[in-house]
């Protein structure tokens, strides 16, 4: 059964849809230094959009009653920012849901593999989307700025020295 | 009113904030599918962990993410937990490869590279014979051989002098970006984080070789990286240091684990198949661990709604 070992190739993998990519809104990002427990809708825009200022040290808003000291980020150079959204997988047993919408265009072809009717039947499909974009974020310190030494930039600066380590040496 | 609370924005599912390469973005528009996230080894630890595979290019971008406690995340009109920025970094894939040379090599006999790159536990290993150039990526490290009488076919063999070589030489490529970063590489530095500015300036270059002689361990295994440390002539470190200089540069301290059963989709749906016998002891005993308030990469393959920790 050849086509049990793509398929299980294939459980292994989750698509991230390219044309996703290609024009997100952008999206508006603050990093804040505190725990939030859960992830869900929250007015943004009606509570702590409104309270941001701009001091003399930087950006100054609050949150839960205290006060947070900000400045914007800018996306390192090269780089591209994306929030990726999980789409649930479909259960397909045997034929195509033809309910969803057109422009949500599910592929099941593989370019390497899965020709077979077979393909179909696959327990789903795992897919991952770019919902937004960003070419900054507003970076959020308690009291003060993230220094220098913050963790957050000193992270940024990791796709330079990636570069670096993985970039092909030359041959003797 | 601003900011309708509608689902679209957050209630979908969980949010991933990523920083990618730009090109992939234009890369994208020639492709309508081959762009994937795929379970491989982590060639330092044997354990697996996520890369970003794209087809198109060919080429292999590592996951690494940024974490750290008490963060999150304010995206549009939602909130997501955990604060995580996810890098994806084209990653030399020759150090995958390596890892199943030497497992082969221990045969000690020449084998066809199909023969060589094969695993049941991350059978998406196949996708490493895919990327370009791929004869030369092996010269680097190998010894081959041709068949000109029956198949014309190469036949590779590990060799460990011709990757200390190779090694040797992204060592020193690495420590020319590290003297141009701004990295404080003292070993006196006991912060996980990276300096800039005006530190005191270390010059020494044994600092610099050690440094970048860390960043290459995560990449290879632990025996390799000792002779690699040999082959360098670096003194062993003073033991003082409780953290190794590679600890400094990593974006979280735990190596990026894909250890849940990614055939599920939620906690809500758990009628799918279990694949967790799959799990090695060690990646059992890591999901067991409780971790801080984090949300991981593996959510690509089991999206978890519980409060569960996890990382990338």
């Amino acid at each position: 059964m050849e086509n049990s070992e793509e398929e299980s190739v294939d459980r292994c993998r989750m698509h991230l849809r390219p044309f996703t990519l290609r024009s997100p809104a952008p999206v508006t990002l603050h990093l804040l230094p505190c725990e939030i427990p859960v992830s869900r809708p929250a007015p943004v825009e009606r509570f702590f959009t409104p309270a941001i200022r701009q001091g003399p040290y930087g950006l100054e808003a609050s949150f839960r009653g205290r006060s947070l000291r900000g400045e914007e980020v800018v996306v390192p150079p090269g780089l591209v920012g994306y929030v990726m959204t999980e789409e649930k997988g479909e259960v397909l047993v045997g034929k195509r849901d033809f309910s969803e919408s057109s422009e949500d265009d599910h592929e099941l072809e593989e370019q390497d593999a899965m020709g077979s009717p077979e393909a179909l039947e696959r327990d789903f499909d795992r897919f991952i989307g770019a919902t937004a974009s960003f070419s900054s974020f507003t970076l959020w310190g308690l009291e003060t700025i993230p220094g220098l030494d913050s963790k957050v930039r000193g992270a940024l600066t990791w796709p330079s020295l990636a570069a670096a380590i993985h970039a092909q040496v030359p041959e003797d | 009113t601003a900011g309708s609370m509608d689902r679209r924005d957050g209630a979908r599912g969980w949010q991933h904030v990523f920083l990618v390469p730009e090109y992939l973005k234009d890369a994208s528009k020639k492709m309508k599918n081959g762009l994937m996230f795929v379970k491989l080894v982590n060639p330092c630890s044997g354990e697996g962990a996520i890369y970003l595979f794209d087809m198109c290019l060919p080429q292999l971008f590592e996951i690494k993410v940024f974490k750290e406690k008490n963060h999150s995340w304010f995206i549009n009109e939602s909130v997501q937990s955990g604060g995580l920025l996810h890098f994806a970094t084209p990653v030399d894939p020759l150090f995958l490869l390596l890892h199943y040379l030497i497992k082969a090599g221990k045969e000690g006999k020449f084998q066809p590279i199909d023969q060589v790159v094969m695993d049941d536990m991350f059978p998406n290993c196949i996708l490493l014979l895919k990327l370009p150039e791929l004869e030369k990526l092996l010269r680097h490290v190998t010894e081959e051989k041709v068949n000109p009488e029956i198949d014309k076919k190469k036949y590779y063999k590990y060799s460990k002098e011709k990757t200390l070589k190779w090694l040797e030489k992204k060592v020193s490529q690495t420590v020319a970006a590290l003297k141009t970063s701004n990295i404080n590489v003292g070993a006196r530095v006991q912060s996980t984080a990276f300096f800039f500015g005006d530190h005191v300036s270390i010059d020494k270059e044994e600092d610099y070789i050690r440094y970048a002689h860390g960043l290459m361990s995560d990449y290879i295994p632990k025996e390799l990286s000792d002779d690699l440390s040999k082959y360098l002539k670096l003194p062993e470190p003073p033991a003082s240091v409780s953290n190794p200089p590679s600890k400094k540069i990593k974006l979280s301290d735990e190596p990026v684990e894909a250890k849940e059963d990614y055939t599920k989709f939620n906690s809500k749906d758990l009628k799918t198949v279990k694949k967790n016998s799959k799990m090695t002891a060690s990646q059992k005993a890591l999901a067991k661990v409780d971790k801080s308030g984090m949300k991981s990469i593996d959510s690509f393959f089991a999206a978890k709604l519980v409060k569960k920790v996890g990382k990338i």
